[in-house]
């Protein structure tokens, strides 16, 4: 196994990959900017190597001084984790050049599947059904408009380059397909540094499910289930599950089988996520294939009990995979909730700042991957991803019952977090019948408003507060032995009125 | 002893009487409460509120705190402060509408120049932040009197990126 490897990311995913490092024995090299001098994955990591400014091209984006970071470090292997430079085939070939592994699919995977048009062409030429739409892609409003006639209002335009819900618009008239093809555009460059576009159809009614696959230099593929991500916001999940509510026995073999076409069609090695639509008559169509360990991978890694991030350790070193599809079953359910800093009162907008309190949720069956701390300020110039809070229990409704438990004792100060309305998102009747779709969201949440319901214990608890004044100084008063006058202990008050 | 307190726009008085040592009896509209306390620590206090007990989580935050308890987060401020301090901060001539970002930000383009006529909630500057995208948009009829940023600044809440003129 590698004796040492560097993590060429931040936050919760930086430790998620050393924390696999440490159950393995291989030493960590973290880099940073500098706005993440004193972030998490710089604290625990056994080693830290400055990039540079905050900037992503700077620090996060920039290659050479990440693979010289690896060369100086005497790291043999680069984790990308996900976004940065996870799915930048250009990376993985400098790494080739220069004899440092890349944990991840081979360059070229990278580029067919990243390039949204020729995996497309790929999935058709294996019979992997796929979404109606381009499969070229266009620069011209006019005829991105005649297409979507053909094929029907509402059309997505998006990036033919990366993921993560950006450069991605929804056009529901020709009128609007000329401003949606420049937003999508232009967000693309600034994401991606490419500006290319397409069209496929958007499926209002339809549920987002993927499915996990681990493949080997050697051949061997496998699947390890699928995970349901309906739950989306801004064409972002912020709630996964596993298994989906809608599986069957026959669908998931039936699904499971594309999804190993499509890893072996393309030449897969490492892992990665073949993403599905299926609509209401239970149709799949084939999205895309993310070149990355995902942000929802800890869900399939509690059903099935395979650590991931081990395994793409393993492949990357050369190990053959011995799981067998034979080998992978799934024991209970599992669901995750992602924790940006956003406020879901204000159309999910990030929210900057510093954390000035902390609890993490913890007991059997809770997993917190988190990235930040007490008193850490949350950067502006990166994705707002705190945490990944995670439960494992027997059946759906437990995991349902046990996720918001841990929310409710999640406690995080100074920043906004969807923790609230997630709560209220699992509590729902139409989350719990499982009629979870892609508009999940917008149908039912769109002008949620926090529930006031505790708020007589929020004000009782002010003036306790105001009350207690200065804890610091009162304990002082006290070790003194002497008795505390109220002018020391009654904080600011005034006269009753 | 009262106090006005604000949660959102909901303010209400709270009439708060000490009842022993760690214990205050509180009564909120028609509610009464008999409550005792530990101060836990600094963030932290132990409520046993009628009989049940709940963890509130405290934060002071600028105007007022943020109090968290079971997992929702209540920002709670004082009423008379509050008034107090606005009518210090509110000078003649000051305008509460303005370009402004709600957020850290960086300029991704200015989509108008001195001199422009901007019609209310047309797109004046647009901003990322944390890679999303945002327009802001003018705050009503008027003209452009002088754009006060360029593509790739960084810019602040409170920031003022272009100086409108309000239209008679």
């Amino acid at each position: 196994m590698f004796k040492k490897i560097l993590i060429a990311n931040r936050g919760e995913i930086a430790l998620r990959v050393i924390n696999t490092c440490r159950d393995m024995g291989v030493k960590t090299v973290a880099v940073y900017s500098d706005a993440d001098k004193l972030a998490l994955h710089v604290l625990a990591a056994d080693e830290a190597f400055y990039l540079g400014a905050s900037e992503p091209a700077q620090s996060y984006l920039n290659m050479d001084k990440i693979i010289d970071a690896a060369k100086t470090t005497g790291a043999q292997a680069i984790h990308p984790g996900y976004g940065f430079l996870a799915e930048n085939s250009e990376f993985v070939e400098k790494c080739d050049q220069q004899g440092v592994v890349f944990i991840g699919p081979p360059a070229k995977v990278i580029k067919d599947l990243g390039d949204k048009i020729t995996s497309r062409k790929i999935m058709v030429n294996s019979g992997v059904p796929v979404t109606p739409g381009l499969t070229s892609t266009e620069a011209d409003p006019g005829v991105m408009s005649v297409e979507a006639e053909k094929i029907g209002y509402p059309v997505l335009i998006k990036a033919t380059a990366g993921g993560g819900g950006k450069g991605i618009r929804i056009v529901h008239s020709s009128e609007e397909m000329a401003d949606a093809c420049a937003a999508a555009s232009r967000e693309a460059v600034n994401a991606f540094g490419n500006g290319e576009i397409y069209l496929e159809k958007f499926f209002t009614k339809a549920r987002h499910i993927e499915f996990q696959v681990l493949a080997d230099k050697f051949g061997n593929t496998i699947h390890l289930l699928e995970r349901e991500c309906s739950i989306q916001r801004r064409h972002q999940k912020i709630i996964e599950e596993t298994p989906s509510f809608v599986m069957t026995p026959a669908l998931r073999q039936e699904m499971g089988k594309a999804a190993v076409t499509a890893a072996k069609a393309s030449g897969y090695v490492n892992a990665g996520t073949v993403e599905f639509l299926l609509d209401e008559n239970n149709k799949f169509y084939f999205l895309e294939v993310n070149t990355r360990l995902q942000v929802e991978h800890p869900v399939t890694e509690m059903i099935t009990g395979v650590d991931l991030v081990r395994w793409q350790l393993e492949i990357a070193y050369g190990k053959e995979l011995t799981l067998k599809q034979e080998d992978i079953a799934g024991r209970g359910h599992s669901i995750e909730c992602r924790i940006y800093a956003e406020d879901p009162e204000n159309d999910f907008f990030p929210s900057p700042g510093t954390i000035s309190f902390l609890k993490e949720p913890t007991g059997p069956g809770i997993r917190n991957d988190c990235g930040v701390y007490s008193e850490f300020e949350v950067p502006v110039d990166y994705d707002p991803i705190l945490s990944k809070l995670i439960v494992h229990a027997q059946t759906r409704d437990l995991a349902i019952a046990k996720m918001i438990k841990a929310l409710k004792s999640y406690i995080v100060i100074g920043v906004k977090t969807p923790i609230d309305f997630l709560m209220d998102v699992l509590k729902s009747e139409p989350f719990i019948c499982g009629e979870v779709f892609t508009d999940f969201i917008e149908t039912h949440f769109e002008n949620w408003q926090p529930d006031m319901s505790d708020a007589d214990l929020a004000r009782i608890a002010f003036v306790i507060d105001e009350m207690c004044g200065n804890r610091k100084a009162k304990k002082l008063v006290c070790a003194k032995d002497a008795m505390p006058t109220p002018w020391q202990t009654l904080g600011s008050w005034r006269h009753g009125l | 002893m009262e106090y006005r307190l604000k949660i959102k726009e909901e303010t209400l008085s709270v009439e708060v009487e000490n009842d022993g040592e760690e214990k205050i009896k509180a009564v909120i509209g028609e509610k009464e409460f008999d409550v005792s306390y530990t101060a836990v620590n600094d963030h932290r206090i132990h409520l046993v509120v009628n009989g049940q007990g709940v963890n509130a989580y405290v934060s002071d935050q600028g105007d007022g705190k943020i109090i968290a308890i079971k997992g929702k987060s209540y920002f709670v401020c004082d009423a008379d402060l509050l008034e107090q301090s606005k009518t210090r901060k509110k000078g003649p001539g000051s305008n509460p509408q303005e370009v402004t970002p709600p957020m850290p930000a960086v300029v991704i383009s200015v989509a108008v120049v001195e001199g422009d006529v901007v019609e209310k909630g047309q797109a004046v500057v647009i901003v990322s932040a944390m890679k999303m995208e945002t327009s802001l948009a003018a705050p009503f009829n008027g003209t452009v009197q002088k754009v006060n940023v360029a593509e790739g600044d960084k810019v602040m809440p409170g920031d003022i990126l272009v100086d409108i003129e309000k239209e008679e």
